[in-house]
């Protein structure tokens, strides 16, 4: 984890950031033109998914609608073209959501997953930084997304009061790393919170924030039963959730 | 199969309405995890090898253990448990076969799938059809056996109950799985995962203290009895009768394209859901007739597994079996509905039957049509209430198919095809699938002459059919 900027000047990203955007495509739902123009910066992965009940075969769903759905990622693709990069299509048939876009996410080898929800212009971007995030990754996906613009950070540290998960230091070094990166320090704010109930307290300040940035956190009891943090945030606020995914090597 | 044309032959493989087989997904391009369509659509596989077990249990269940014991005692005596026997060991031989010849088309439709495309269109077609009313049969049989439930149930709660309240419950109910069905279900997958593992918890309980007792350890004496008490005739027609009991191995076939790692679980749950059935079944046969003798236990008919659990473990006993009785019956007759519609879709894709039989609603996303035409039969055949009719035409449809599965793989493998590349392999096929496939066809030869010509009446009307509708469609070969 204690990795060297030799250089420490000019926008140093290692590997270019890929964002996996998940559209349930035959129910109408789209990317907001905003959130588009957020992510131009990143390469992007566009998956149109439709989940079907389990009395259907996939081939079925895909005999009948398989022609609407790839004309709808399409379109949205050409909105990603228009505003910057490549953009890579998927489409797919499923009776489990999560399953798919986790192998898809897997196989493209996506830095982060959106989960979309509508946005105005962005401004304030969140960071929360919680245990067991990839603060490299992080930070790599940070300054790319916010190298051109205005914006502005937050990183949010969330401890839980455990010694296996230090805040303040994830939270400075999230800082320098972004720092590195070429994000001015003027546009970055950095504070830390102990935290019993992370998920609650981001839900809670959502409504200061427009794009909401986090890690996928690890399996819990409480995941199990309410689903997974991300996905309870994305589901609470109104803000559109960027979930970063661990480096595969980090299991 | 005079009148079929060769493979892709242009202009001629149309079916009355004009309309051609259509493929979907692209063989080459099939991943452990999805299949993939012409233009690069992924089709997701979601069950995993519990997922598939519990399709194979969850349908056998309900019939071996909870319906038949009864029944088949009261025909064959404590030999009753070789016809379970026998069941298990033809179910073995057409499962190896299923399992290859399903590892190498992992696709919707199961021996329907391989049949058609083994040995041509006109054996494809009387097996599609004859499968989507074979399911019809099953589903129905299931239905009057959870009816039989509903009502011991109601008896012990001293409910006073009429004369046509088991039909009327099992109509009632089925009505209801179809309507369920019709609105689309997200995780009653899941929960069939744990019903078919409470119903095992519950077996094993159940099974492991009538042995204890069977075999006197408890101290109970029970009635020593001629094993055979009517000769070894009534052991292979009871065997035909409760071969109803091993109808679900095949319904993980009819789900094939959408089993994850296609190749190795596909053969698991198949094989590994007829051994673990089989035993139960055995070992519960063994243990009522020990409990009871086999006189006693056919006068209780349907539900005689009930009383077997009051003997050995009193109130408490009977209850459990009973709910686990409702549980595997109802779990047995959705997953026989879910399994209907995949029949039907797959014969409607390669035109076959008409394609609006696979359209499904966008509202609801379920295929509406075929799902009526699984839910409509049973409901007409459920009002007719002949548990062993209906009960040995669905054997008798299934071991059709059974057979003709058999026959499909010796076909195959004599010439072996291009694209032919199962990951599995049956160890000396063409003894297994020769086995097979007499043993399937003798057993049809046990059963009562109703169920027999009701049985071939159904074939013969789906030849026929075939004939008017489809005869220019060919399927030999064509992936």
């Amino acid at each position: 984890m204690s990795r060297e900027d030799p250089g420490g000047s000019g926008p140093a990203i290692r590997e270019p950031p890929k964002v996996l955007v998940p559209v349930r495509v035959l129910e109408g739902q789209t990317v907001p033109e905003p959130l588009i123009e957020f992510l131009a910066p990143s390469d992007v992965v566009v998956l149109g998914y439709h989940v079907i009940p389990e009395q259907t075969a996939t081939e079925q769903a895909s005999m009948q609608f398989e022609d609407r759905a790839r004309e709808a990622v399409a379109d949205i693709a050409a909105g990603f073209e228009a505003a910057g990069r490549g953009v890579e299509r998927r489409v797919a048939f499923t009776h489990d959501r999560d399953q798919t876009i986790a192998r898809v996410a897997e196989e493209v080898g996506a830095t982060a997953v959106l989960l979309p929800n509508p946005v105005g212009d962005v401004e304030d971007v969140l960071v929360a930084v919680r245990g067991a995030i990839d603060v490299d990754r992080l930070a790599d996906l940070v300054a790319t997304l916010l190298a051109e613009g205005d914006q502005r950070v937050t990183l949010w540290g969330l401890g839980n009061g455990t010694a296996d998960f230090d805040a303040e230091a994830a939270v400075e070094r999230a800082r320098e790393t972004l720092r590195d990166r070429g994000l001015a320090g003027t546009r970055v704010t950095a504070e830390t919170t102990a935290s019993d109930a992370p998920v609650r307290d981001v839900v809670e300040r959502s409504g200061e924030f427009d794009v909401i940035v986090m890690g996928e956190g690890g399996p819990t009891l409480l995941s199990l039963l309410l689903g997974d943090a991300p996905e309870r945030v994305a589901e609470e606020t109104v803000a559109p959730v960027l979930v970063v995914r661990p480096r595969p090597d980090r299991g | 199969m005079g009148t079929v044309s060769e493979p892709g032959g242009a202009g001629g493989n149309v079916n009355r309405e004009g309309e051609t087989p259509e493929q979907v997904v692209v063989p080459a391009a099939e991943t452990d995890e999805t299949s993939v369509t012409e233009e690069g659509t992924e089709l997701e596989r979601s069950i995993g090898l519990v997922g598939g077990l519990s399709i194979g249990v969850g349908t056998m269940i309900g019939a071996g253990i909870f319906v038949f014991p009864g029944l088949a005692a009261g025909r064959a005596g404590p030999a009753a448990a070789g016809s379970f026997a026998i069941g298990a060991v033809i179910a073995l031989l057409v499962a190896l076969p299923a399992s290859e010849l399903a590892t190498a088309m992992p696709r919707s439709g199961g021996g329907y799938y391989f049949v058609s495309r083994a040995l041509g269109a006109l054996p494809g077609a009387v097996v599609g059809i004859s499968i989507w009313l074979g399911l019809v049969f099953a589903t129905a049989f299931y239905l009057v056996g959870f009816g039989n439930y509903a009502v011991a149930v109601l008896l012990e709660i001293g409910a006073s109950v009429g004369d046509g309240t088991v039909v009327a419950l099992a109509l009632a109910f089925g009505v209801l799985l179809t309507v369920l069905n019709l609105l689309g279900t997200e995780n009653a997958a899941s929960l069939q995962n744990y019903v078919v593992g409470l119903l095992l918890a519950i077996l094993l309980v159940f099974l492991t203290y009538g042995s204890l007792d069977a075999l006197g350890v408890l101290g109970r004496s029970s009635a020593p009895e001629t094993f055979m008490p009517f000769g070894p005739v009534p052991v292979f027609t009871t065997a035909a009768l409760v071969f109803t009991s091993y109808l679900g191995f095949a319904q993980v076939a009819t789900v094939a394209g959408d089993i994850k790692h296609p190749g190795r679980n596909l053969p698991l749950a198949m094989v590994g859901s007829v051994l673990l059935v089989g035993v139960l079944y055995v070992a519960t046969v063994f243990v009522a007739t020990s409990a009871f003798g086999s006189a006693a236990l056919s006068g209780f008919g349907e539900t005689a597994i009930v009383e077997v659990a009051r003997a050995l473990g009193g109130g408490v006993g009977a209850t459990a079996i009973l709910v686990g009785g409702l549980l595997a019956t109802v779990s047995s007759a959705n997953a026989s509905i879910l399994a209907t519609s995949r029949a039907v879709f797959a014969v409607s894709k390669d035109a076959l039957v008409p394609r609006f039989a696979g359209r499904m609603n966008l509202r609801y996303g379920t295929p509406h049509v075929a799902l009526a035409m699984a839910g409509g039969p049973v409901l007409v055949l459920v009002a007719l209430g002949e548990v062993e009719v209906l009960a040995e035409v669905a054997s008798f449809l299934h071991l059709v198919m059974y057979g003709l599965i058999c026959v499909s793989l010796i076909a195959i493998r004599r010439d072996e095809p291009e694209w032919y590349d199962p990951d599995f392999r049956v160890p000396a096929y063409p003894l297994i699938a020769g086995l097979g496939a007499l043993a399937s066809f003798g057993l049809i030869a046990f059963m009562q002459p109703a169920s027999q010509v009701v049985g071939l009446a159904v074939m013969v009307v789906s030849a026929g059919w075939y004939r008017y509708y489809a005869a220019d469609v060919s399927l030999k070969g064509v992936l």
